[in-house]
This record gives C-alpha cells, sequence and structure tokens, in this order.
C-alpha cells in the first residue's frame, strides 16, 4: 500500500516538477500538494482524470492571521487507495478571487458558490456564480465566515434577489412549491416549469435557515463543540457525532481503546438501520402504497425503542464521546439486541416481499426519477443514490474508520438503473448488511475499557474525518486553535452532494412523481444548510 | 301515504345518507388503521371533524371572488338534492317527479365544476393543478357513468332510479344478466375514480403534488371545508347506494311500512359495509397508479359500460 501511495506522488512531482510542494501530514493518509493559483486546473484535472480521484471537498479557511492568506483546500480522494490528496491555495485579500474549476470538474460547482458567498472569494470562471447560502438577503459585503465577522453580529433582513431560472414557451406554467411545506419538514423552495403535469425544468433554492453552525464551532471549547456537532441534524446524531469525536482523536494523536471502535460501529450501523426501514416507508408512502409505509414505520419504531434502550435517546444521541462511547453494552444488552435484530430481519423480508411482489407499486418505483452514472460521477453523488447509479464508493470501504476494517461485509451496487426503484433496493441490501456488521461486532468485541482521555489539543493541527451516514460519506475537515478550541471545522455532509443531482432527475417525469423521487434521495435540509 | 311519502320519506332518506356518510368513512379509516396494524382514529372521528370546522371561521384568500364563497353550498346543495333521487331503504323516491338518473349525473357534475372554479379563483398553485386533474379524471369517468346507467335503464325501460330499483326487484333480472354484469364492473371502477380513492386518487396524502380532490379543496377552511367535507362523505355513500340499489336490490323494501324499512335499512347496511371494507381492501392492495396511468383503467371502465350495452342487445 505504502509504495503505490509513493507511486502517485512521484507521478505528480514529476508531472508537475517545481510547481507543487508536496507535505506529508502527521496522518498517513493525508497527503498536502501546495501549489498556486496558475497550476490549480491543471493540477486538479490532473488528479481527477488520471488518478480517477473524486473531489471529496472544498474547503476554505481564513488564514489571514496566520499567514496572511485565505487558503482553499482541494481534497480528493484516490478510488484505490485509502489516501486523500489534499491539494491546496494560498488566496490574498487583495485579490479575492481564484480560478475555478467547476468547468473541468462539476462536482465543485456547489463549493465554489459556496465560499463566495461565506467568504467573498470569487470563483473566476464559474458557470452559474449566483448566490448559494445567503440568498442575497444579506447585506453586501457581509462574509460570515471571515473571522473579522463577529458571531453576534445582528443583520438587518433584506428582500432576497434571486432569481429562478424559468422555460418560456406555449403552455408552460410555473408551479411555486414552499419553501414551508405541509409535512413537518425543513424549508426548500422547488420552482416547476411543466406543461400539463410534464416537468420540464426544475430549480431547487434551499439554505433558508442559514443556523452559522460552522461559525459557532470556532467559538466553543472542543468539549462542548461535540454537542453542537451531534445536534447538527436529527437523523444522523451518530454519524456527525463519530465525525467530530474522530476528528478531535486524530489531532490530539489518541488512538481509542477497540471495544469503542466495536461501539461505534454497532451505533453507526443502527442508525443506518432505522434510516433506512423508514425510508423505504415513506417511499411507500410517496407512491400511496399504505400497507408498505405503515409497516416501514412499525419496524423502524422498534429499532428507535431499541436506540433508546442502548443508549437513552432515540436518535442514539449523547452516546459517542470524544475518545470512545459512554456506556457499555453487556451481554444481556447484546441477546436482547441479537434477538431482535433477528425478527426485525423477518419481518423486514415479509413487508419487501410484499412490497416487490406488488406490480402497482413496482410501476411507480422503476423508471422514475433516472439519475445516469454519468451525471452522478459528475456532480460528485454520494451514498445511496451513488450506488444505485453505479458508483460503488463508500467510506466503510474507501477509508475505513472505526472498526470497519475488522468486519466483512458487501456494498451493493445497481449498474444499469438510477431509479427510485435501485434506490430502494440498495436500502433493502444495506439492511442486511447493517445486520451482518452488527452480529460480527458482538462476535469479534473483546473485553476492555471504552474510552480513552483526552486533555490537550495541539494548536493549528488539521485532520480530516470521514463517515458513511445513511445518507453517504460525510466529510469533516478540522483545524484546531490555541486554548483547546477549534480554528474551522467544516462539515460536508452527503446532502451538500446529492442536492443539486435531484434536478437532473427530474425532466421526464410527472409532476405528482416529484414527492417520490425525492424521498428516495432522502436528502437532509439541516445537512446542508449548516 | 302521502303524508309518509311526501314528508317523512324525503327527511328519513337526508337523515340516513347526511347522518351515516361520515361513519362509512370513519368505518373505512378504523378498518384501513387495523389492517395496517395501526390503531387508528374512532369510527366516529369525522363526526367531531365536522363539529369543529362548522364552529370554526373561515380563512379565504384576498384574490377569491364570490365563486369561491358560494362553492361551499353549491356542493353541499347539489348532493342534498341527489339525495331526494336515489332510493335508499325504499323503492320510492322522495321527488319522482323532479328528474331522473340523468340530473343525477350532472348535479354531480354541478358541484364538481364549481369546485374546479373555485380551485382556479383562489391563485394557488395546487389548486389549479389539482382542478385540471380532477377534470381530466372526470371527463374520461363521467361517460363510463353514464352508459353502465343507461345500460340498466334500457335493462328496466325507465331511467328514473326508483323506477330501475323496483323492477330490479319484481323481476327475474339478476346480476348474472352479462349486460347488468359488465355493467355493475365499470360502475365500480368510475366509483373508485369519482370518490378519489386508492389506485385514482389518495385521500390521505399530505403531499399536495400529487394530489386530484384534496389539492382543489386546499384552501378551504372553517365550515366551508366542513362541508365540502361531508358533501363528499355524503357522495360516496350516494355513489355506494346508487350501485348496492340498483344492481343487488335486495332488501329494499318495496312499500312504505314501518318493518320493512327496518328490515331495508339493516339490509342496507350490511351491504354498504361489505363495500366499504371491498375498498379498504382495494386500497390496501394497490399503490396509487401513475398518474397518467389513470386514462388506462377509466379506458377500461368506458370499454366495459360499452360491452355491457351491446351485450344488452344482443342478450335480449
Amino acid at each position: 500500500m505504502g509504495t503505490s501511495r509513493q507511486d502517485y506522488l512521484d507521478t505528480l512531482t514529476s508531472r508537475f516538477y517545481g510547481t507543487v510542494t508536496i507535505t506529508k501530514s502527521f496522518l498517513e493518509n493525508e497527503i498536502y500538494i501546495s501549489t498556486s493559483k496558475e497550476k490549480l486546473i491543471d493540477i486538479c484535472s490532473y488528479i481527477n482524470s488520471t488518478f480517477q480521484a473524486s473531489l471529496s471537498a472544498m474547503i476554505c479557511n481564513d488564514e489571514r492571521s496566520l499567514n496572511k492568506y485565505f487558503k482553499i483546500y482541494y481534497v480528493f480522494s484516490l478510488p484505490e487507495e485509502d489516501t486523500f490528496l489534499i491539494v491546496n491555495i494560498p488566496v490574498s485579500e487583495q485579490e479575492p478571487v481564484f480560478p475555478s474549476i467547476t468547468p473541468k470538474i462539476p462536482a465543485a460547482h456547489w463549493y465554489e458558490r459556496e465560499i463566495k458567498d461565506m467568504f467573498g472569494l470569487e470563483p473566476v470562471g464559474h458557470p452559474d456564480p449566483y448566490t448559494l447560502v445567503l440568498h442575497g438577503n444579506f447585506p453586501d459585503n457581509t462574509y460570515p465566515l471571515r473571522k473579522d465577522f463577529d458571531v453576534q453580529t445582528r443583520l438587518p433582513h433584506l428582500e432576497s434577489k434571486l432569481p429562478f431560472k424559468r422555460v418560456e414557451g406555449e403552455g408552460v406554467f410555473e408551479i411555486p412549491v414552499g419553501p414551508i411545506h405541509a409535512g413537518i419538514i425543513e424549508p426548500g423552495h422547488f420552482r416547476f416549469s411543466a406543461v400539463g403535469d410534464s416537468i420540464l425544468y426544475l430549480d431547487a433554492k434551499l439554505f433558508y435557515t442559514h443556523k452559522g453552525t460552522e461559525k459557532i464551532f470556532e467559538t466553543m471549547p472542543y468539549t462542548k463543540a461535540l454537542f453542537l456537532a451531534e445536534r447538527i441534524c436529527g437523523v444522523c446524531a451518530a454519524s456527525h457525532a463519530t465525525g467530530y469525536c474522530q476528528a478531535i482523536e486524530k489531532v490530539a494523536g489518541v488512538g481509542i481503546p477497540p471495544r469503542a471502535k466495536f461501539i461505534r460501529t454497532i451505533l453507526l450501523e443502527l442508525e443506518r438501520l432505522y434510516n433506512h426501514i423508514g425510508d423505504i416507508g415513506n417511499i411507500c408512502a410517496g407512491a400511496a402504497f399504505h400497507l408498505g409505509s405503515a409497516h416501514g414505520f412499525r419496524i423502524r419504531e422498534y429499532l428507535q425503542l431499541l436506540n433508546e434502550t442502548i443508549t437513552g435517546n432515540r436518535y442514539l444521541r449523547g452516546m459517542i464521546t470524544i475518545g470512545g462511547v459512554r456506556f457499555d453494552i453487556n451481554n444481556d444488552l447484546k441477546k436482547y439486541i441479537v434477538t431482535l435484530l433477528t425478527d426485525i430481519k423477518k419481518d423486514f423480508k415479509e413487508l419487501t416481499d410484499i412490497m416487490f411482489a406488488s406490480s402497482s407499486l413496482m410501476d411507480r418505483l422503476e423508471t422514475t426519477g433516472r439519475l445516469p452514472a454519468e451525471t452522478a460521477r459528475g456532480l460528485g453523488v454520494v451514498g445511496v443514490a451513488a450506488r444505485a447509479s453505479g458508483i460503488g464508493r463508500d467510506a466503510r470501504v474507501n477509508h475505513p474508520y472505526a472498526a470497519y476494517r475488522e468486519v466483512d461485509f458487501d456494498v451493493p451496487v445497481f449498474y444499469n438503473d438510477g431509479d427510485v426503484y435501485a434506490r430502494v433496493r440498495v436500502r433493502v441490501d444495506e439492511v442486511y448488511q447493517s445486520i451482518y456488521i452488527i452480529e460480527q461486532c458482538f462476535d469479534k468485541m473483546s473485553e476492555g475499557s471504552i474510552k480513552t482521555s483526552v486533555k490537550e489539543l495541539p494548536p493549528y493541527r488539521q485532520a480530516l474525518s470521514y463517515v458513511e451516514s445513511p445518507r453517504g460519506e460525510n466529510i469533516y475537515w478540522i483545524m484546531t486553535a490555541p486554548d483547546n478550541r477549534l480554528f474551522r471545522y467544516k462539515v460536508r455532509s452527503p446532502s451538500f452532494c446529492n442536492w443539486p443531482a435531484i434536478p437532473y432527475t427530474i425532466p421526464g417525469n410527472i409532476v405528482p412523481d416529484f414527492p417520490l423521487i425525492n424521498k428516495s434521495f432522502e436528502l437532509c435540509y439541516s445537512c446542508t444548510d449548516l | 301515504m302521502s303524508l309518509a311519502s311526501n314528508i317523512i320519506l324525503p327527511m328519513l332518506q337526508i337523515v340516513v345518507i347526511a347522518g351515516l356518510a361520515p361513519l362509512v368513512k370513519g368505518f373505512i379509516n378504523k378498518i384501513e388503521a387495523r389492517l395496517q396494524c395501526r390503531r387508528g382514529p374512532s369510527i366516529f372521528q369525522l363526526y367531531y371533524n365536522l363539529v369543529k370546522l362548522l364552529q370554526k371561521d373561515a380563512v379565504v384568500s384576498e384574490t377569491a371572488s364570490w365563486i369561491f364563497r358560494a362553492t361551499p353550498y353549491v356542493t353541499f346543495v347539489s348532493i342534498l338534492i341527489i339525495t331526494l333521487l336515489v332510493p335508499v331503504l325504499s323503492s320510492h323516491v322522495p321527488v319522482n317527479f323532479a328528474g331522473d338518473v340523468i340530473l343525477i349525473i350532472y348535479l354531480f357534475a354541478l358541484g364538481r365544476f364549481f369546485l374546479v372554479l373555485s380551485s382556479l379563483d383562489t391563485g394557488s398553485a395546487f389548486g389549479g393543478m389539482g382542478g385540471s386533474r380532477e377534470m381530466m379524471v372526470s371527463a374520461m369517468a363521467e361517460p363510463a357513468m353514464m352508459l353502465s346507467i343507461f345500460t340498466v335503464s334500457l335493462a328496466a325501460g325507465s331511467t328514473n332510479l326508483g323506477n330501475i330499483t323496483s323492477t330490479m326487484l319484481n323481476t327475474s333480472i339478476i346480476l348474472l344478466n352479462p349486460a347488468l354484469f359488465l355493467a355493475f364492473a365499470a360502475l365500480a371502477i368510475v366509483i373508485i375514480a369519482e370518490t378519489g380513492r386508492i389506485p385514482i386518487d389518495n385521500p390521505y396524502t399530505h403531499l399536495e403534488l400529487t394530489m386530484i380532490h384534496e389539492g382543489m379543496i386546499l384552501e378551504f377552511s372553517g365550515r366551508y371545508f366542513a362541508l365540502i367535507e361531508w358533501a363528499s362523505c355524503m357522495k360516496l355513500l350516494l355513489l355506494l347506494t346508487i350501485l348496492v340499489n340498483t344492481f343487488l336490490p335486495w332488501g329494499v323494501a318495496p312499500g312504505l311500512t314501518f318493518s320493512g324499512l327496518i328490515l331495508s335499512f339493516a339490509v342496507y347496511l350490511v351491504k354498504i359495509g361489505f363495500f366499504a371494507i371491498l375498498i379498504v381492501i382495494l386500497e390496501m392492495s394497490f399503490a396509487k397508479i401513475r398518474l397518467f396511468r389513470i386514462p388506462n383503467l377509466l379506458g377500461t371502465a368506458f370499454v366495459l359500460s360499452l360491452l355491457a350495452i351491446i351485450s344488452h342487445y344482443m342478450v335480449s
């Protein structure tokens, strides 16, 4: 493994001799490649096309207090290796522009717009350089993530100036949906251009509830920030908590006890289980297949009750902590979990058998909301949606964390379809894999402590952390500050990657199928809208 | 006799239909919940809803005209009139002279016409969408409904539902007659479409983009909404009544004796309950079909009703 990682670096050095500086991080699988704005596009597209490395995240950081520059980090994940190549460029305040890589790597499009909104750095050459997060109802020249923006600032509310894309023609009309929706969900505005019930174009406007989460991380001691991290999103609490704890443990150079790793793995898989089964119920509700939705919710309820038994919280909150986990799982509880999961497996099998035998449901699911593999790859789609479109990416395999190196499991990938049905099938198959992983964890788990202590954080250290949440790969990037605080904590959720893909799956479908397609992606507003 | 048929019978019909309609829907909801392993709301829940809504003030969009305010009354009254044109417990129809089955079809259409207008009136995007879909469904459901009822009319020699029921009671025309059987099947499909049940429409959804009937009435609130909800419950019960009393009229009292009416009521409850359970089973076994497949299903109903008429002439 070491040699082939070196091969990549040698190729890069020889190809771009003199224009790149390669720094190995204290972490083995993170390699920082510093370069200049001029060479950026070449290097990024080289890494992307020659190494087949996908853009996992783009992080901007206001390091003016340290080295007078903003820095932008482009995180690429190598396909065969557990290695991240982190290309970075400095951008000065006097010349707040950087070359847009979106024309070469479309996956960068939202990141660059986000950086423009939050840091005021302009991506030059971006094909769609509109505001993304702030909707134009923030005053001009307000860049919330710059260090000179005080977290207490109260801003006047201005009218949004963000235009919608329109389709013109005879019989074309617009259907505005949201931002307030009928269910108890978060706000998002969808603007359909349709002829009758056939959709021609969908423009989605999200980011209605910008909460300044990343900014608040910079004001907190690291111990307290765990609670914020865990509350980024309701249904990915275990993933976000694990991601944060792993980041802190990495910068602190602390390894956690093996038993804690296994317990974390169990919790993460329990989270996947209740999400996937609940999502399958929701997809049935989207197709008005009430039998399926009722039983999906019933099984999800068993799992959430189980969550409460294990952690005291239905959403698995409060269990994962820096340095390990808070509570152990004893033998009685273990037996209870294993028996319950066996029952659930049977119950779930019965449900999916009924679902897949129903021709009317299958008619709704098949061919609906197709996401072609090419589009998915271009936009950097992750998680269930990617695997349903033939992209076999899974952070648990590509970049193992917790105890995933020690357990055996398959990652289901569906190659030709990318429709709602494929996304359902991925979830169904993953449910069995999750149960299998949990059973293995219990078998392989040895007795021992469940927590190590973390005390001091070394300042100005950087690390990546990654978790495959039920929705896909979460990427976190941390940089510490003195006094056990965080200089920057970037959260890149799977929903941020997958939202832009939804409008591409819609044209050609009919308006009443949109809720079904949307549910099959099951994206989170809160994770996107930090 | 004249007192009974002129005063008591109309009152009785209105009490039975208007009074029972929420119960039938509540019964459907309850059975459906039980089949989903849920406890479900009480079967009287719709009465509570109606009482609550009737006490509430209505919020009306600023852009809405008199049509929006008139619609609940037009819809409710048109359904009430239909109540008097349908044989429920007795084959005597209260306002026999006023009109026949064609009037009934047009009264249904009148209520729907106003609902569609009001859905456009508020300027809400969902209303217009629901309205246009409702028109698409009804444009295909109505011909099938007419043809299947005409088949029965041809068999019974009258377009008056009361006469049809008594003819069916007195003669040996039964469902085994292929024409009637086909007409029955066609009408059953039409009823599913007309009342907005799965697999055509989903009455339980909160997803506005998928709605047909519910999309049209989204803007109604308070007492207006109560009238529309009540009318839609009554429409379901009336259509079921037409179905059972035309095709399966056994037990319907031929005259107006007290004991006859009691027996008839009991049989009526059993028959309606049976069909309500059939609707539940149907709704539990299917997902909602794609909007653009609705024409296929209603086309089937139309073809069945056409075959019904043809086979009537061929057999008789």
